[in-house]
Order: C-alpha cells, then sequence, then structure tokens
C-alpha cells in the first residue's frame, strides 16, 4: 500500500544575515494511513520546520523551501504556491495541524464556536446551523462539558488543557487524513498531557485519521507511536518501528537520549543519568562531516574524513545513519 | 455513622457545577467596565449633548444663526444674548449652536474616510509585506512629510472651497496616522500563533486579514479615530481661520474663534466661547475614546 504522505529529500534553508541556515536538510520520512508516528528531538533541530514546510506555512522570506517533494497521495504539494486555493483546500481539510501553545492559539476577540465553525464552513460548504450542531457535537467529544452553552464562550474563559482540546476539536472538524501535533502536550501540566494524549489517541481511532506527534520528549511518543524518526540538526538520523528504537537504539545520538531518561524502578545507585555533553551545533555554516561528531562517544578517523552519513537499513525498516554500526554495534 | 457520609458523596461528574458551567455576557462585561469610572461618563455624556445640540439645533438656538443685528453689534453677554453678539450683531450661542452641525458632520466623515482607507491600506501592508509594504508605506511617509494643515490647504485650493472639499482635503491629509498605527499593529499581530493556526486550517488571506487580524488590531485605532474627530475639527477651524475653509455665512466654530480674536481685548467671550466648545467636543472624544478601548480590548478581559 503506497503511504499517505511521502516526504522525499525535503530541504529547507532560511537567509539570515549572518549566514545560510538549513534548519531541515534533506528529510525523508512517509506516513501510512490510521498511523502514529512520532519526530523526535531537540529544541531548534527542525522538527517544526519540517512540520510547517509540508503545509508551506515558512514565512518567506527568510525561509525557502529549496528542495524536495511532499507527496499526499500521490501529488506533490510544493507544486502549488503557498498562498494559492489548492493549498487552502489542502489545509485543515486533508492535513491539520495543532500548535503547541494552546494559549495563543485561538483568536482571543473570537468565540470557540464561531472557531470552530469556521473550518466546517469553508472546506465542508456546511450551513451555519449545521455547522454549529457540528461544532457542539465536537466540543462534546473531546470532553468539554455542557458543550453547547460553552459554544458562545471566549478563549480567555477556558484553561490551557480545555484549550487544547478544543484546538483537537478544530483541528478534526473537516475529518482531515493527517493531523499533525507540534508538540502538542508542552506547555501543559503532565496529569493534562497524559489526558490529552490519550484523547488525542482515541480521536484518530474514532476518525481513521493519522497522527504525527513532534516532541522532544521520548515519554511522550514511547507509549503512542507505532513508528519513531530521530531527528538530528535538520536531519533524520534514525528511523524504525517504536520498539526499536527504545530496546534496540543504534545511532549514538539515540543512545544518548535515552541514557538521560530515568527509568522507573531504577536507584541512583544502580544507573546514573548521562547527559549529551556539549550543545547542539550551530545550524549555520555547517561542516561537512556528521554533525553529532563533536559530541560523539564512538567517533573515529571514519567519521572525521567522511562527509554525512546517509540512512542505511540495520535491521528491518530500521535505518541509521552512522559509519559506527559497520564495525559493531555501540 | 461517618461511613455512610463518606458513601453519600455523589460522583464526579454529575454534580451541577460540572454539568453547568458559569456564564458571562460579554456586552454587560464591557458597559459595566465602561460604566464603572466617571471620565469615559462624562465624555459619552459630552457627546450625546452634542449630537442632539446638532440634531435640535433650530429648536434649541435662540436666534436665527445668521440673522445680523447691527444696531446691538459686539454685545456683552445679557439676558437677551447669553454669550453677547458678535460684530455683525449675530447671536454668539445660535452660532455655536448650530456650528456643531459642521464640526460633526466634517469630523466624522473626514475619520471615516481617512480611518477606513487608512486601514485597508496598512492592513495590506503589514500583512503583504515586501514590495506592497514599501510602496504604501513609503507613499504614507510622503504623506506625513507635509504637516496635515499644508496638505489640506494645498488640496484644498486646489479644489476650491466648500464642505465637499474640505472633508475630501482632510480625509487625505489624515490617511497616514491609522495608517502607520495599523501597520505596526498588525505586524506584531501577525506574528501571533492563533493567525498561524487559522493558516494551517486553509484560511484564505481575506479572511485572515478581515477576521483574524483586524479585530485583534482595532483597538488602539478606536482611540485613535475618537481622538482624531477632535483633531479633525481643530483642523477645520484652522482651515476656516485661513479662509478656505466653509464658506463664509456658515457658522463654523473655527472661522467664529478666528472672528472673535479680532476683539479679544473688547469682547473676549466671543473667541473663547466657540474655542471652550472645541475644547470640551476634543476632551469629550478623547475620555470616549479611552474607556472604549479599556471596555473593547481583549487583552484586558478577565483583568476588569
Amino acid at each position: 500500500m503506497a503511504p499517505l504522505l511521502r516526504v522525499e529529500n525535503l530541504k529547507t534553508y532560511f537567509r539570515t544575515y549572518r549566514g545560510l541556515v538549513k534548519a531541515v536538510d534533506g528529510v525523508s520520512f512517509e506516513i501510512n494511513e490510521k498511523e502514529i508516528i512520532g519526530l523526535v528531538g531537540e529544541s531548534g533541530c527542525g522538527k517544526s520546520v519540517t512540520m510547517l514546510s509540508i503545509l508551506q506555512l515558512i514565512s518567506s522570506p527568510p525561509g525557502e523551501i529549496v528542495n524536495g517533494k511532499v507527496k499526499y497521495e500521490g501529488q506533490d504539494l510544493l507544486q502549488y504556491k503557498s498562498k494559492s486555493e489548492a493549498m487552502n483546500s489542502i489545509r485543515g481539510a486533508k492535513i491539520a495541524m495543532i500548535f503547541q501553545e494552546p494559549m495563543t492559539s485561538l483568536n482571543p476577540v473570537l468565540t470557540i464556536g464561531r472557531q470552530l465553525t469556521e473550518s466546517l464552513e469553508i472546506h465542508l460548504h456546511m450551513s451555519p446551523q449545521a455547522a454549529k450542531e457540528r461544532a457542539s457535537e465536537l466540543l462534546h467529544m473531546v470532553g468539554i462539558p455542557d458543550a453547547k452553552s460553552r459554544l458562545s464562550a471566549y478563549p480567555h474563559q477556558f484553561s490551557g488543557g480545555m484549550r487544547q482540546r478544543v484546538m483537537i476539536a478544530i483541528a478534526l472538524s473537516c475529518n482531515p487524513r493527517i493531523l499533525i501535533a507540534d508538540e502538542p502536550t508542552t506547555a501543559v501540566d503532565v496529569t493534562t498531557q497524559a489526558q490529552l494524549l490519550e484523547l488525542m489517541q482515541d480521536m484518530v481511532n474514532r476518525f481513521s485519521t493519522s497522527l504525527v506527534i513532534v516532541t522532544h520528549n521520548l515519554g511522550v511518543v514511547a507509549r503512542y507511536a507505532e513508528r519513531i524518526y530521530v531527528m538530528y540538526s535538520g536531519r533524520i538520523v534514525e528511523s524504525g518501528w517504536a520498539n526499536d528504537i527504545f530496546l534496540n537504539p543504534r545511532h549514538p545520538y539515540t543512545i544518548g537520549l535515552l541514557k538521560c531518561v530515568p527509568q522507573l524502578g531504577e536507584t541512583r545507585q544502580e544507573r546514573k543519568l548521562v547527559p549529551i555533553k556539549g550543545l547542539p551545533p550551530n545550524l549555520i555554516n555547517m561542516p561537512a562531516t556528521c554533525a553529532f561528531l563533536p559530541r560523539c562517544d564512538f567517533a573515529s578517523d571514519i567519521c572525521r574524513s567522511n562527509p554525512w552519513p546517509s540512512l542505511e537499513a540495520v535491521g528491518e525498516n530500521h535505518y541509521i545513519a552512522c559509519y559506527y554500526h559497520k564495525s559493531e554495534k555501540p | 455513622m461517618v461511613k455512610k457520609a463518606y458513601n453519600n458523596i455523589e460522583p464526579v461528574g454529575t454534580r451541577e457545577w460540572e454539568e453547568k458551567a458559569p456564564r458571562y455576557s460579554e456586552t454587560r462585561r464591557m458597559i459595566a467596565v465602561f460604566a464603572g469610572r466617571p471620565l469615559p461618563i462624562i465624555g459619552f455624556t459630552i457627546i450625546i449633548l452634542l449630537v442632539l445640540m446638532a440634531i435640535f439645533a433650530p429648536l434649541l438656538a435662540p436666534y436665527p444663526p445668521n440673522q445680523m443685528d447691527i444696531v446691538n453689534k459686539l454685545q456683552q453677554p445679557s439676558s437677551a444674548h447669553w454669550l453677547g453678539t458678535d460684530s455683525l450683531g449675530r447671536d454668539t450661542l445660535s452660532r455655536i449652536i448650530y456650528g456643531s452641525r459642521t464640526s460633526l458632520i466634517i469630523g466624522i466623515t473626514v475619520m471615516i474616510i481617512s480611518s477606513v482607507a487608512g486601514i485597508v491600506l496598512g492592513l495590506m501592508a503589514a500583512y503583504f509585506g515586501g514590495a506592497t509594504y514599501h510602496i504604501i508605506m513609503r507613499f504614507m511617509d510622503a504623506l506625513m512629510a507635509f504637516p496635515m494643515l499644508l496638505l489640506a490647504l494645498l488640496i484644498a485650493s486646489l479644489l476650491g472651497v466648500g464642505m465637499v472639499n474640505i472633508i475630501i482635503a482632510l480625509g487625505i491629509g489624515m490617511i497616514s496616522a491609522p495608517c502607520r498605527l495599523m501597520c505596526g499593529v498588525v505586524l506584531s499581530v501577525k506574528q501571533n500563533d492563533y493567525v498561524l493556526a487559522a493558516r494551517a486550517m486553509g484560511m484564505s488571506n481575506r479572511r485572515l486579514m478581515f477576521q483574524e487580524i483586524l479585530p485583534n488590531a482595532f483597538p488602539p485605532l478606536l482611540v485613535m479615530i475618537t481622538i482624531g474627530i477632535g483633531a479633525v475639527i481643530l483642523a477645520e477651524a484652522g482651515l476656516s481661520f485661513l479662509g478656505i475653509g466653509i464658506t463664509p455665512p456658515t457658522a463654523t466654530w473655527g472661522g467664529m474663534v478666528n472672528d472673535g480674536y479680532k476683539f479679544i481685548m473688547y469682547n473676549p467671550v466671543l473667541a473663547i466661547s466657540p474655542g471652550v466648545a472645541i475644547m470640551l467636543v476634543v476632551f469629550g472624544f478623547n475620555m470616549l475614546g479611552d474607556g472604549l478601548r479599556d471596555a473593547l480590548d481583549p487583552k484586558l478581559r478577565g483583568v476588569i
């Protein structure tokens, strides 16, 4: 079965006064139908830019998608202009997105109901009355009590968790095929985080939507994602089934990430948390060699003398971009 | 006993407060904020009185505004002429009452014209950016390079005197201020997450501009517009003063100040009373604008 969305060699660069920032540098991945995938990486590694590039929401200038294909059902979305009708009919209707900050993602001057019905009217051409009924159904579905009268409330009357629920309702209102959740739980507390993730999993199952969870929190994806992509400085460094990534990580970066996550039942004597040393690289004027090289515990001469390695299979559906695996498992 | 009471606790979710969300009416809150302080109410009252005065001028004025009475010219205030008479023997109070019509019509139409044009241009400049931004804003810079009055003077002298021409002249002269303000506010508002979120939901440019951005950028403009009405009334007075405003004998406050100031030593009421009228109206519009801003600003919701 062909994937629902296939991103091929996507490159998004930002031209700044200090130089060219290669925020996304040759990223390829695919999303199948009804699948939950996780995109993991630290701050500034290009996760969000990758997702914004898919919907062409990069502000240009300074951003520019210089290369690549975003094939949705075999159709390249990058051939459309960012502000074109064709692109607008994809956004929200086919691919929807929710953002990190629930406190600022809703327009403060419009009622919750207006913001919910708007996209229903645009994409599904519903009458205002039908849209209103659908909106209160959706609010009820995401677990907001007294949904009908809540339609006339304003965002400031809602808490952060409730606003994110509203965002989920808005994103799913037009029954999109793919939902991109860009760090959906970063700004809410842990209890709400768990509730929201459960809700999202439940909703995408009900709507048969694919879900992309973008996060820097490995714990978030561990439970929900089926496949995981690990990004580092604009590239994907490891991808595979969630089980493989967590139980059998192969890339030194993924290994490092997992070493600094505490685990239940472990005492301090048994295992110390090991941070990854150093800082993420500056994306301006990157070296031609592996970007993780200065921080890598397994660096060897082959790493220093060769360009950035490309993704290679190390198992069934398990790819890493590293030279080290060739000699032995790090 | 204790155990029984414990068992009586209802399960979460069926309690009344869970089901019924507290309801606030936004309109009622706005009125409460607006009416909660004295100054906006004073401003609002002044404006209402002014509007009533303009509408019912024929009933209120003791004399027709242009009725001359040369014998009784330049009279001090008296029971017959509460604010005295001018150099042609016209009753000052009646002329102030009729003058409110001219001032209101010019003030409001000019601000409507210039703020609608300014808002659309400023919104487009900031939203689209790039070449659109530079073309519109450099044009506004060029307009701003001339003092507003000088520009209006130039346009008025090209078009000739008369109410419509004055409105056009002042309207063009006033565009740059709302345009620049709008542009600045939109530049910051459009960075908000909800604009990106709306774009991600497939909203068209027009919807983003007029539904998502404009209502959020509007409160500071509201204050500017109300203050601008005062400024326009002043500017019209200035133009009338220079003789290219409203043609005499139509009563205008600016023209009356001009007529009266020649006699300021002999009969100061002549120049001061229309001046006070201008001042009161400008003050009224400013206070109204301030009150409206506090009541309408979405960011103050829940704070006040």
